[in-house]
């Protein structure tokens, strides 16, 4: 009594073999599938090999229900044992090769040929190409070869991609010209195209392919993101929602995708039904497919689309008489109810699903939009933190900066990222611990973007009190002033970041600002007039007034031009804190300035108070 | 000398026979060949009657036919076809001769050979 309550529970699994449903043990079924699997071969040559199997398949079955008939609760491994012991491994047959008189007349049903193990054939058997079921990742083909060679499958997967590049033409070809290891599944269930909701993300529709094909459901999914992947990157160029209008129709069912893939998902969530039954769920992963029977299947699955369309054509017309019949008759509406159903259901159904095809489709776009975007500030803040001296305090300013990069912006990139992966990869338990633990630590990047950013905001709280200071021109009654910057030596420039669009590296501990504004208004004299006004922030009002004071700006004219510095002088010690100087040049009237906008991108120009920030590189004014 | 060669040799000739044999008897199913060749103390295990009925069949010596079964699939019944039949004639007249031949050969009788050796010691 005890020791049943101690009794190992076994998987039972169901499967449809040769016509029958069976109940068995899960390692029972591993057992059956690998001795039917050592049949396979060992009758490879034989003429009549699919028949003999089929034939031995249909015993083994047969004597299995036997066992169930006797009130067996399932198959279990000491059936399957005792049944291919008495049917015989192609070890026996090798070793007896016929029949054999009995010596001393056994009393047990099954013979007693258990001597021999399975594994001698396997040795002997000669040394043929073939693709590789077991370990595939999409044909079988490179593990084939590496099972050849006897290298490992990784290796000759990496050289196959590098050394070939991904030979894709190549690929199929070797799929289809070499035979599979396993030709056929056991059972001979034939296989068909369902969607399995068990496993699905959206639809379940790539889960039911990889199913369908054999392949890691991940690789197909990868295949269907990509197009979304490319769109998103191509975003550069497109203004946020013009794609609507724009997407490129000649590359509509490109085998690449692009926007076909959202089609192409869309189709198959319509045309395949789901796996509901176990039958179904029997035939969703039924036989191996090859490349060849592939399109049968598809054809008969999309008649079967056409089958149920015209149902549906057909139900829409009974529905249209019905309710017509029912208007002249005045009742009778108990029998069409089953049938409305069905209309609404379908019409219902293929609402719903482009519904949220296209909810999935947007919400797709924007969240990996987000994620591009945030993986750009991620980058772009990583990419500044060297000049981080030039702004932030040290101590807490800095490492509160930190924080916020690393806790605000890559902990939840690589969270995304990492559940984006594990949904892809059919991963189905989620790990408290790391999700948890991922909140926690973007949590705490929150508190490290609030404490930086009034820390920040603090820095730059006050404003310098104004003092506009008149520089006085050499020859200020010239007819024509250009304005441009001084001609420098050369200086560092990062462009891979564009680090250099506001900041030029002078020497290690300064940089330079170009935080200038012209304005430019009407003389009321005949002569040009030049005024600068120098503005920084600081954390009291006296901070800002010193930093004001210390930059140093110089303006020079030689004839009709006057030379500007580079930028501001930003020293490490003193820090950034928006030093800017506003430049007003008053232009008499009937006399003329350019200005000359070369490496001024980020200058702001207004005229007489109207603002124009447009990076002009050229400006001329008449007054 | 290979005893066990020897022997696997000697059943595999007589093996297809005693299979015809059974069959030429009326309609059978495999596993009852396996039974009635197990009462007559020959022992065939089904893996190896299997391939051999394809072969039989496929040379056309042998058809078989689908039995409804009282419960599951039907089932394959074989049966002798005419060439069969014919084999199967040939194949009894090999054997007479051969059981007489071999009877006549292991029949214990005054052998002249021993005598000689004896005769020499």
């Amino acid at each position: 009594m005890l020791l049943n309550k101690y009794k190992i529970m076994k998987k039972v699994i169901n499967i449809n073999f040769q016509g029958r449903i069976l109940p068995i043990e899960e390692m029972a079924y591993e057992n059956l599938k690998q001795y039917i699997e050592s049949l396979r071969t060992y009758f490879e040559q034989e003429e009549g090999k699919d028949e003999i199997i089929n034939d031995i398949e249909c015993r083994v079955a047969e004597l299995c229900e036997d066992r169930l008939k006797k009130g067996a609760v399932c198959i279990t491994e000491q059936d399957i044992d005792l049944i291919i012991t008495s049917i015989g491994r192609p070890a026996d047959f090798e070793a007896q090769d016929g029949f054999e008189a009995q010596s001393s007349s056994g009393n047990s049903n099954y013979s007693s040929s258990q001597n021999e193990g399975q594994n001698n054939w396997d040795n002997i058997r000669p040394k043929r190409l073939y693709r590789d079921e077991q370990n595939k990742v999409l044909g079988g083909v490179c593990s084939g070869i590496a099972n050849y060679f006897g290298l490992e499958p990784l290796l000759v997967r990496i050289l196959w991609i590098f050394l070939i590049g991904v030979n894709i033409l190549g690929y199929l070809i070797l799929w289809i010209a070499v035979p599979s290891s396993s030709v056929k599944e056991i059972g001979g269930v034939k296989k068909r195209l369902f969607r399995d909701i068990e496993n699905k993300v959206i639809g379940g529709v790539c889960a039911g392919l990889s199913k369908y094909f054999g392949i890691k459901v991940w690789i197909i999914r990868i295949l269907f993101l990509i197009p979304f992947i490319r769109l998103v990157f191509n975003f550069r160029e497109i203004h946020l929602f013009q794609f609507w209008d724009a997407p490129d129709f000649p590359n509509f069912l490109d085998i690449t995708f692009s926007p076909g893939s959202v089609f192409i998902y869309i189709v198959l969530w319509l045309v395949l039904p789901e796996a509901k039954t176990s039958a179904d769920k029997l035939e969703m992963v039924g036989e191996k497919v090859d490349l060849n029977s592939i399109k049968n299947t598809i054809q008969n699955d999309m008649e079967g689309f056409s089958k149920r369309a015209q149902g549906w054509g057909s139900d829409l017309k009974n529905k249209y008489q019905t309710d017509h019949a029912s208007n002249t008759k005045n009742g009778a509406s108990a029998h069409p109810s089953e049938k409305r159903k069905g209309i609404v259901y379908y019409i219902g159904r293929i609402i719903t699903i482009s519904i949220k095809a296209f909810v999935y489709f947007i919400l797709g776009i924007i969240g990996i939009s987000l994620l591009a975007a945030l993986f750009g500030i991620g980058v772009a803040a990583t990419a500044v933190m060297p000049l981080r001296k030039f702004l932030l305090e040290d101590g807490a300013q800095s490492w509160a900066a930190f924080g916020t990069i690393v806790l605000f912006i890559w902990v939840p990139i690589v969270g995304i990222v990492t559940a984006i992966i594990r949904k892809i990869a059919g991963f189905k338990k989620t790990n408290v611990w790391i999700r948890s633990g991922f909140w926690a630590l973007w949590i705490v990047g929150w508190v490290m973007l609030f404490y930086f950013g009034s820390s920040l905001g603090n820095s730059f709280s006050k404003h310098n009190t104004p003092v506009e200071q008149s520089i006085a021109l050499k020859n200020a009654n010239v007819n024509y002033l250009e304005v441009t910057a001084t001609p420098k030596m050369k200086y560092y420039e990062d462009k891979w970041f564009k680090v250099s669009e506001f900041v030029d590296y002078g020497d290690e501990d300064t940089i330079f600002v170009r935080n200038l504004r012209i304005r430019i208004v009407q003389s009321p004299t005949d002569s040009f007039q030049v005024k600068v006004v120098k503005l920084s922030n600081g954390k009291t009002v006296a901070e800002a007034n010193s930093l004001a004071n210390k930059i140093n700006f110089n303006i020079s004219q030689q004839d009709s031009i006057i030379y500007l510095d580079k930028g501001i002088g930003i020293n490490a010690n003193d820090k950034f804190r928006n030093q800017h100087i506003i430049m007003t040049i008053a232009v008499p009237i009937g006399k003329r300035i350019k200005i000359s906008n070369k490496g001024w991108s980020q200058t702001n120009i207004s005229i007489n108070h109207v603002g124009s920030l447009l990076p002009l590189s050229l400006l001329y004014i008449d007054y | 000398m290979d005893i066990q060669n020897t022997q696997s040799q000697m059943r595999k000739g007589v093996l297809e026979f005693c299979i015809l044999s059974i069959i030429q008897q009326g309609e059978v199913y495999p596993s009852d060949i396996v039974e009635q060749m197990k009462a007559a103390n020959l022992h065939i295990l089904e893996g190896t009657l299997y391939p051999l009925l394809t072969r039989l069949k496929n040379a056309g010596l042998l058809n078989y036919r689908w039995v409804e079964s009282i419960s599951g699939p039907p089932r394959k019944y074989f049966v002798m076809t005419e060439a069969g039949t014919e084999a199967y004639e040939v194949l009894q007249k090999t054997w007479n001769e051969m059981a007489t031949s071999v009877g006549t050969i292991i029949t214990p009788k005054a052998n002249p050979i021993v005598h000689q050796a004896d005769a020499a010691q």
